[in-house]
């Protein structure tokens, strides 16, 4: 096992990580949350993780020592897409009310808001939560890498 | 400073979580592996008085101010999930006290299938349901059950008696859990107990020697 104790980079941040081969390590947002992981790459390296308190992983990240380096890639995950058909704050603002009064993460992909689910079924739940403002907003289910807005970042369930 | 490893145990009402401890730590302890308890519940300290009694007084398997119980007073995953704040700070003494600790062990009161631990509080999450919720129980999904790193299925002797199918809680749970692991254990004989930990042992200790043994070699 290789042990792993610290992030070089982010091929986001770093242009010059961007252009080099990398084994790659495929993780869930979940697992990037945590400090301490123990995962194969696509190459079947077998991989410790253990960061000091506090730091986790994120999509894009280098993480390795001198003998090898690995490339973080954050899996896509299930979640709701809403897009506005109207520009109205009192529509925005009770859009997140909803969504945050069931302790949903949110980010953004351009103009959409989205937030993570387990099953299609959520659709119809979220259908009926937003009954009153239905007709406003577009929704629909897709694949994507979720990237929580840091200020929304908060438990789920 | 040192940070211990935690693992997180959660489940419902009855699913097996204190049994679970109770097995685990004589085999991680026979090992050499120093562990300490905190057992979260909503009033009662009685699952920690009885673990102390069985693991510490009557085993002297780990000292007896090393099973911790902790009444929460308010929905058991507040305690372990939007404000582990309670959990962390005895965490906190422990990592500055107990440095020759290997392990913590944070067990949840007893709460429901969407139960997660924050991951500042627990690094592995372990969930625990048992037979006689009967065999729909993997396929319902919940956070619990989809995202926890090691799910338990436990009471699996009662599965006959409960009409449960063990066939299709194992075809359900490869299904909702993808690539993550499952394991079916039976406390009251230690059946699959080994299995779990040793992944604990892999996953969370990444096989090292416990430190008592790491410091005799140094």
């Amino acid at each position: 096992m290789i042990n792993i104790n610290s992030i070089i980079g982010n091929i986001f941040e770093d242009e010059k990580l961007q252009k080099k081969d990398f084994e790659k390590i495929r993780m869930s947002r979940t697992e990037l949350e945590k400090r301490i992981l123990r995962k194969q790459t696509d190459i079947g390296t077998d991989i410790g993780i253990n960061l000091d308190t506090g730091n986790h992983l994120h999509n894009g990240d280098i993480i390795g020592n001198e003998e090898i380096k690995i490339l973080v890639e954050q899996t896509p995950e299930k979640v709701i897409l809403i897009k506005l058909k109207k520009n109205s704050q009192n529509l925005a603002i009770l859009l997140g009310h909803i969504i945050g009064n069931r302790h949903r993460p949110i980010g953004f992909d351009g103009e959409k808001i989205l937030f993570p689910i387990q099953a299609d079924s959520e659709l119809e739940v979220f259908e009926r939560l937003f009954k009153e403002i239905i007709g406003d907003i577009e929704l629909k289910i897709g694949e994507k890498i979720f990237l929580p807005h840091t200020s929304a970042d908060v438990h789920e369930h | 400073m040192n940070h211990i490893p935690r693992i997180g145990i959660g489940g419902p009402v009855g699913s097996g979580k204190s049994m679970l401890i109770e097995r685990l730590v004589p085999m991680l302890a026979k090992i050499g592996y120093s562990i300490s308890i905190i057992s979260n519940d909503v009033i009662s300290k009685e699952d920690a008085n009885r673990m102390r009694t069985n693991l510490a007084t009557k085993r002297g398997l780990l000292p007896e101010n090393m099973v911790i119980g902790l009444a929460t007073g308010g929905c058991p995953h507040t305690a372990v999930r939007e404000d582990p704040s309670m959990n962390l700070s005895i965490i906190e003494e422990m990592e500055e006290n107990h440095p020759e600790l290997d392990l913590i062990i944070i067990e949840s009161g007893g709460d429901n299938i969407t139960t997660t631990f924050s991951p500042i509080l627990a690094d592995y999450f372990m969930y625990i349901i048992d037979v006689a919720g009967g065999d729909k129980y993997p396929r319902k999904g919940g956070l619990g059950i989809v995202n926890c790193d090691l799910l338990v299925i436990n009471k699996i002797d009662l599965a006959e008696l409960v009409g449960a199918n063990l066939e299709i809680m194992k075809k359900d749970a490869e299904k909702i859990r993808k690539e993550k692991p499952f394991e079916f254990i039976n406390c009251k004989t230690d059946q699959g107990v080994k299995e779990v930990m040793e992944h604990i042992i892999h996953d969370v200790l990444f096989d090292l020697s416990p430190k008592s043994i790491q410091a005799q070699k140094v």
